[in-house]
């Protein structure tokens, strides 16, 4: 009795005693920094100089300030305009990937030949990080030694292509090298997706006399909404987290053409020192991701337990 | 309403043969079940009757009409599938409606069919549910409704019942038997159960590895199978095989069989098959555990029965019967006796052989004699 007692009281801490270092730096580092993120976005400065250890004078009194720092935020033009290129690119990047992606996996879904190397291919830019995507696309997309020079050399001399220094376009290209980054991976997501139906439903939608076409339009891609709804989830966050493929592309620029609310939290906390802003703006982004996958993680689970 | 010819229908996936040439005249409102062991291309041949797989060679023709090559759509067949293969968003009403709303029907008569298909399988207080609502057998009256709605020239069923419970599958057998009496479509079906085959059929085609091996009606091909194949495949317990030597008195033949030592001569009715040119040489018999029996006056007192001590090795209760496992000439033998007759392991026991209905095949050909 004794024996097993004991040896069921190691079975039953050895997995607790391994995960409690784990489980001690994520409660500090991420749910206590993001507790020390949200502090600071409605108070005043003071408290800042808890974070310079090398100060022997820590003050920790601080002046609660409300919304201040996030009607100030509100107001300030550089937020919106990052507000608003978040807005074009989320929306279109969010939306390109998914057709592309959808399109990609219909005709992966054919039985064609050579599926396996395609699919490879169509994958491959997934496993490059953001930074090398933005750096290649920065090389491609600049006039003086890329497509436009390119276009030029062979001929096209009036071939114009500038939009990453042109600061009315620059987002766009953005969105052209995340697509190009994150549709592969998408189709993946939808060719899993269309291989878990089962053949004999569209054989017996062909019976019933469907066309190829509204085999999928009324059958396959309506009984796919789970799989639509965790690859919207999915590019969201990567949507509204994007940071390095941004830097990498453009830094933001021209001027701030491409600023987006990650590079304005960065630079307004790291290259600007105003903790406020940053901090301000670190909460919104965190709302605008919780806002996408709380609802998500909550059907996620309740699935799971039916 | 149509009948079915299959003429000489080929069908590979590439290198591999699957259907090797396959007949068959199916006349109009005729219920044919194809039976065959796993991946002997049941399957491949319903896909090919419904043009889901391209035939390599040979021809379908639907009443008078050639069909090889016309799309699914225009062929007018209804398929029910194993999987059920519902549309997993649409719920009872629409999926039975989506073939009817393809092909254009105006609304008002789309309902009317709805329903009464509905009421007909009694799933009208299922209409509104989806298909992941719904039980086994259920989904599996949904998809003969789906089917039904259409009223096709023919359905094809590719082993609709193998996801029951033993209950619902003798309850849905009825229902497809009463179906089929009140519609009169020609039926093609395909099914594992032997008892599903032996009581839905008009008749049944055997198949083996892509080659029909005997199509007849359900007596036929349980009384006077073409080869070993069938012998052995329809009939659950399964026939005995036995190696024997024919031999010859007078006009009568006879074989030998050898019980714990004893020879016996068991005389072989000449409508069972002419054994003249096997006289002195092995055969084997195939004779089913229902004609091996215990002793009962009646039986005994005929002509081509012969009585034969047996030692019992193994006894498998049914219920109904006793199934007595024993050796003969060296082989295994399966003999059904009431259960009181039945005795110990390890007992001897008298069976009465009747040879009535015993078959012959050739060792070389497997073929009947
Ligand atoms: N698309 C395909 N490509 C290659 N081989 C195939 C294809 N479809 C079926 N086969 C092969 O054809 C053979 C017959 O398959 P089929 O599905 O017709 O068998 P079946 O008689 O229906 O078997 P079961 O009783 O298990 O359903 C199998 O060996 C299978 O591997
Ligand atoms: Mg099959």
């Amino acid at each position: 009795m004794t024996k097993s007692n004991r040896s069921k009281g190691i079975d039953y801490w050895l997995p607790k005693l391994v995960l409690s270092p784990t489980i001690a730096i994520t409660t500090v580092f991420i749910y206590g920094f993001i507790f020390l993120t949200a502090a600071l976005s409605v108070t005043d400065e003071p408290l800042m100089t808890i974070f310079s250890l090398t100060n022997p004078n820590i003050d920790f009194t601080f002046d609660f300030v409300g919304l201040d720092h996030y009607v100030k935020l509100f107001e300030n033009d550089r937020w919106n305009g990052a507000l608003l290129n978040l807005g074009i690119f989320g929306v279109l990047f969010i939306g390109i990937c998914m057709i592309v992606g959808l399109i990609f996996a219909i005709l992966l879904d054919q039985n064609i030949r050579a599926e396996g190397a395609l699919r490879t291919i169509y994958l491959y830019p997934m496993a490059l990080s953001f930074i090398v995507t933005g750096t290649v696309w920065k090389w491609i997309l600049n006039p003086t030694v890329g497509i436009e020079k390119f276009m030029q050399d062979i001929g096209f001399t009036s071939f114009t292509f500038d939009w990453i220094v042109d600061p009315q376009m620059a987002i766009y290209t953005v969105v052209i090298a995340g697509i190009w980054q994150s549709s592969g991976f998408v189709m993946a997501i939808f060719l899993a997706g269309l291989r878990g139906i089962d053949t004999s439903i569209i054989k017996a939608a062909q019976l019933d006399g469907a066309s190829l076409f509204s085999v999928y339009t009324r059958i396959i891609i309506p009984s796919m909404r789970p799989v639509f709804f965790s690859a919207f989830v999915m590019l969201a966050h990567i949507a509204i987290k994007s940071f390095d493929l941004i830097m990498a592309l453009t830094g933001g620029g021209p001027g701030n053409a491409t600023d987006v609310p990650a590079i304005f939290m960065y630079q307004f906390s790291f290259t600007r020192s105003q903790y406020d802003m940053g901090a301000t703006s670190a909460m919104i982004m965190l709302m605008g991701v919780a806002a996408i996958l709380i609802p998500y993680l909550y059907s996620e689970l309740r699935g799971e337990k039916q | 309403m149509a009948g079915l010819i299959i003429d000489n229908v080929q069908k590979s996936f590439g290198q591999t043969h699957i259907l090797k040439g396959i007949d068959l005249e199916i006349p109009d409102g005729e219920f044919v079940i194809l039976v065959g062991p796993s991946g002997c291309g049941k399957s491949t041949l319903l896909n090919c009757i419904a043009g889901l797989e391209e035939v390599t060679s040979g021809r379908i023709l639907m009443g008078d009409t050639d069909m090889t090559h016309a799309a699914p759509k225009d062929r007018d067949i209804a398929m029910v599938f194993q999987s059920y293969a519902l549309y997993p968003n649409m719920n009872v009403r629409k999926n039975i409606a989506f073939g009817l709303e393809i092909r254009k029907m105006p609304k008002a008569e789309i309902d009317e069919i709805v329903n009464n298909v509905a009421k007909l399988l009694q799933i009208e207080n299922l209409l509104d549910r989806k298909p992941s609502q719904l039980s086994g057998g259920q989904r599996q009256r949904v998809a003969m409704g789906r089917s039904l709605a259409r009223q096709p020239e023919v359905f094809l069923f590719d082993e609709p019942l193998s996801n029951l419970d033993a209950k619902l599958r003798v309850e849905m057998r009825t229902e497809i038997k009463k179906l089929h009496q009140r519609l009169g479509t020609t039926i093609v079906y395909v099914t594992h159960d032997q008892i599903e085959a032996m009581t839905l059929a008009d008749r049944i085609a055997v198949m083996k590895a892509g080659h029909v091996q005997q199509f007849g009606t359900p007596q036929q091909v349980y009384d006077d199978p073409a080869n070993m194949f069938v012998a052995g495949f329809m009939g659950s317990p399964s026939m005995n095989f036995l190696r024997v030597e024919v031999g010859q008195n007078g006009d009568d033949y006879h074989v030998l069989i050898a019980s714990e030592g004893h020879t016996y001569q068991l005389p072989c009715p000449k409508a069972q098959g002419d054994l003249s040119g096997y006289v002195g040489k092995d055969v084997i018999l195939g004779i089913r555990p229902e004609q091996l029996t215990h002793v009962m006056p009646h039986v005994e007192e005929g002509e081509f029965v012969t009585k034969v001590p047996v030692k019992i090795e193994v006894t498998e209760p049914t219920g109904a019967d006793t199934l007595v496992l024993t050796r003969i000439n060296d082989e295994e033998c399966e003999c059904r006796v009431h259960p009181a007759e039945a005795g110990q392991p390890g007992e001897m026991m008298d069976i009465l052989f009747n040879m009535d209905k015993a078959v012959f095949f050739d060792i070389e050909t497997e073929d009947r004699i």
